[in-house]
């Protein structure tokens, strides 16, 4: 196993030790199994492993949406450990952005107030939320369509909305599962190159856990875990 | 308040993904409500209509009687004819007509048969004002004046004395001197009333009957009417103030089971609010239950965003209040319709028979009690907003992870 090596870049998640064990007795599953990973600032890594191999459990672990059993992360230096979930929620506003595999947008807003709905919970002014919810659609090539309802738009619209949506609070860290799962090759090759150029020109660090190899190809650092353990660990 | 702006076009819009689902609820909540509503307006209306025909008959809305007369009707607990201060005290605009009635237990003979009956001696000029008596003669006329010294008498009487407007039928009452006074008169009219009235009264001209019973200047009771019922307190106190030796009652004391109805009527509305909150409630759990349960994955996502749990539970609260209140809107607007379409009142002529065992007229005239239009609708409002907290609080229980793994 490969840890980042020689960086002197700060960890935005630090994770240590962390199990997740569910279920209990001889029903018992370990879906990980003693995890130690830093993720670094700006990094654009990928997170690869067989079904079962505990991405998405690690991915939940580090978007503070579960508790591991036992073990410690950390998201921009704050521990997680004995937080309220209040407090998990106001962590999650503020440093992470989420794209998941389902677009999951909320069906009864457009695609403008999508976005812009993180912004009104940080409670920014109407006119700045204006500016940057446009300039959000705008960066991935949604231009004129700010008004349409999710379900007039198509599959990787909408996962173009939910990557503007990720990405308007200025996260420290936007973790994306299995994004491109859904997406036809042409919608995924698009989104791959929107997700690294963000990465390229603003510094945001992306953690994408994938199967597609089309998403690995782009990583500067790639992660494979089977059994709930980080296998190997590579910078590209 | 921020807070607020955020989740209310969100509640609003969340109503109306699933119209059908929505309207089904509306409809239960308006229908519910509507019920309560009407139901208490008829009742209110039935209520009044049975009270004010019964008080209209003889008893108004209060009566002064000597001391111990209601518990021991008889002579010897008669009063004189009212002094100046009382005259003055019942000439109160509050009081809009008052009579003077002598009333004594009498047997009444024809040349068939001989029936217990209670002889009333009235001024047939001021009862024509406070009375629906007389306007129930359906057959001959009614007395002329205070010295007529003819009877009217009740049609179920007229039956089963076997008599007949025109023929002569024998009063016997206990004269002030213990000794049975006895007297022939005409029967010169028959009044229509419930059969239990009919069966009782017996009306001739107050000075025949003092005079047949040698009480000239005795009556016993006073009967008056205050139209505003807010007034009947006043009125009642002045009349004590007035008459501190006679025992001034209002309707309610002198006829309990008409102020029990009062009370009964309430009850019944008040139970069919029970009724109607059982099942308003159980179709906002089960609506509420399903609507939760179908987003339950969203929650996770909005959790996922950075909302936090009690926004989760105000917005599925909000989704509630704005549910049920435009139910309740709807609720209150059709039945105010409803009460408005009625203004002319309900014709239960079909069941005039029923109705005449109430003492009731025929048309029913709904009322609407303006604190009924206040009550009923937040009790419905609140009780379903609290039954549907239960859905939301497990919403907003679940964690952004659990949630998510629900199925879309």
């Amino acid at each position: 196993m490969q840890h980042n090596k020689g960086t002197k870049m700060k960890p935005i998640v630090s994770c240590r030790g962390i199990t997740k064990v569910f279920g209990k007795g001889e029903l018992a599953v370990h879906a990980l199994a003693g995890i130690d990973l830093d993720i670094m600032e700006g990094d654009f890594a990928t997170l690869a492993g067989p079904s079962g191999s505990g991405k998405t459990t690690l991915l939940n672990m580090i978007g503070a949406l579960d508790h591991p059993t036992e073990g410690e992360v950390e998201i921009d230096g704050l521990p997680l450990r004995g937080m309220k979930k209040s407090g998990l929620s106001d962590l999650r506003l503020h440093k992470i952005g989420f794209i998941f595999q389902a677009y999951n947008l909320v069906p009864v807003l457009s695609a403008r107030e999508n976005v812009e709905f993180v912004l009104r919970l940080l409670r920014v002014s109407p006119a700045e939320r204006r500016t940057r919810t446009d300039a959000a659609l705008a960066e991935v090539g949604l231009q004129g369509m700010e008004n349409r309802r999710p379900s007039s738009l198509s599959g990787g619209q909408q996962q173009r909305v939910a990557i503007a949506r990720a990405l308007v609070a200025r996260p420290r860290i936007v973790l994306a599962d299995e994004p491109t799962a859904n997406l036809d090759s042409a919608t995924t090759a698009e989104l791959v190159d929107l997700m690294f150029r963000l990465n390229q020109e603003s510094g945001i660090t992306f953690m994408i856990g994938t199967h597609d190899p089309r998403v690995m190809q782009h990583s500067k650092r790639h992660i494979e875990m089977t059994d709930g353990k980080i296998d190997s660990d590579t910078r590209g | 308040m921020e807070s607020l702006k955020l989740l209310a076009p969100l509640a609003w819009r969340n109503l109306w993904r699933n119209p059908r689902r929505t309207i089904i609820t509306l409809i239960v909540v308006s229908i519910g409500l509507w019920s309560i509503l009407a139901l208490s307006s008829f009742m209110t209306g039935w209520t009044g209509n049975v009270r004010d025909s019964t008080l209209q008959l003889l008893i108004g809305q209060g009566q002064i009687h000597a001391e111990g007369y209601l518990d021991d009707p008889n002579i010897d607990h008669l009063m004189p004819e009212p002094d100046e201060e009382l005259v003055a005290a019942l000439n109160n605009p509050a009081i809009s007509n008052w009579v003077e009635r002598l009333e004594l237990p009498a047997v009444l003979q024809s040349e068939y048969k001989t029936l217990p009956v209670t002889m009333l001696g009235v001024d047939p000029e001021a009862e024509f004002r406070i009375s629906s008596v007389p306007g129930k003669v359906v057959e001959g006329r009614y007395l002329n004046d205070m010295d007529d010294d003819s009877v009217i008498i009740g049609l179920n009487l007229v039956d089963r004395l076997k008599t007949a407007l025109g023929r002569r039928v024998i009063l016997m009452v206990t004269g002030a001197d213990g000794s049975l006074a006895e007297r022939s008169f005409d029967v010169v009219g028959i009044f229509d009333s419930d059969v239990g009235f009919e069966d009782t009264y017996v009306f001739t001209g107050r000075n025949a009957m003092q005079r047949m019973v040698k009480l000239e200047g005795k009556i016993s009771q006073i009967a008056f009417t205050v139209p505003e019922a807010e007034a009947l307190t006043g009125v009642l106190e002045n009349l004590s103030n007035a008459a501190p030796d006679l025992d001034v009652r209002e309707w309610r004391k002198l006829s309990p089971l008409l102020g029990m109805m009062d009370t009964s009527m309430a009850f019944a509305v008040y139970i069919w609010l029970g009724v109607m909150m059982v099942m308003v409630s159980i179709g906002i759990i089960n609506t509420q239950l399903m609507a939760v349960f179908e987003r339950i994955h969203e929650f996770g996502l909005l959790r996922a965003m950075g909302l936090k749990p009690g926004h989760v539970l105000a917005l599925i609260t909000l989704e509630s209040i704005l549910l049920i209140g435009l139910g309740v809107l709807i609720g209150m607007f059709t039945a105010a319709l409803t009460v408005w379409s009625l203004s002319d009142g309900i014709d239960l002529s079909a069941f005039s028979q029923a109705l005449e065992a109430f003492q009731a007229s025929d048309i029913v005239y709904v009322e609407i009690q303006p604190t009924d239009y206040i009550i009923f609708p937040l009790a419905v409002w609140a009780i379903g907003v609290v039954v549907a907290l239960w859905p939301a609080w497990r919403a907003q229980k679940i964690s952004p992870v659990e949630a998510m793994r629900h199925a879309t």
